[in-house]
């Protein structure tokens, strides 16, 4: 019988294969969900999602998108930002 | 709106945020800029134009434009020159693998002793 904690669908249950051929139940962690915008919301591309752990050991250039705001805005909402920067000044 | 000397602001890609000048108009929609972003080919739609406008010659150099935006109190920072040489360090030469050196030496030392064998 699974430990307690491994009965809930709190983590997510995979197959694996054994070296000596038998097939295992394993119980993993869910993934967090996308990376959205900070300001409409919409799922930012080019971003990968993952445990902090495994995300902080990723490549930056899979972290984040090269372009001031990459990561954190979309592409429309960082232009916008910095149109109303530029009328400000 | 988009004439030569006309000061801009990238607002695509990694150079989104910085300023410039536009330096040529090249085909329809296109412009040649220059400043803190990268001189290239830039799309009109990429760029906002600001309410300023710099005199200077069509296809002006990258010095003559960083003059002319230190005017507007526009700093470019110049990207520092590639060292030539990386380290002083040594490189470390790849050693051989110690499993290939064992298995050639017994392979030698058994055959010549075969040889030795028959003849005696």
């Amino acid at each position: 019988m699974v430990s307690g904690r491994f009965r809930s669908r709190t983590f997510r249950r995979v197959f694996r294969k054994t070296p000596g051929g038998r097939t295992v139940l394993h119980h993993v962690l869910r993934k967090p969900g996308k990376v959205v915008c900070g300001k409409c919301g919409a799922i930012l591309k080019g971003i990968a999602h993952a445990r902090p752990a495994k995300f902080r050991n990723m490549p930056k250039t899979r972290r984040t998108v090269s372009r001031p705001y990459g990561g954190n805005l979309c592409s429309k909402c960082m232009r916008q930002l910095i149109k109303n920067n530029i009328k400000i000044e | 709106m988009f004439e030569v000397g006309r000061l801009v602001v990238k607002i695509a890609g990694r150079d989104a945020g910085l300023k410039g000048v536009i330096v040529d108009v090249l085909d329809k929609g296109y412009v040649l800029i220059d400043g803190q972003v990268r001189r290239r080919k830039c799309n009109v739609i990429h760029i906002e134009p600001l309410d300023k406008v710099v005199k200077l010659p069509k296809q002006a150099t990258h010095e003559e434009v960083v003059s002319a935006l230190k005017a507007e109190k526009i700093e470019v920072s110049e990207k520092k020159a590639k060292k030539a040489e990386k380290s002083a360090r040594p490189i470390r030469q790849r050693k051989a693998k110690p499993s290939e050196a064992k298995t050639e030496e017994p392979k030698k030392e058994v055959k010549a002793k075969k040889k030795d064998v028959k003849k005696e």
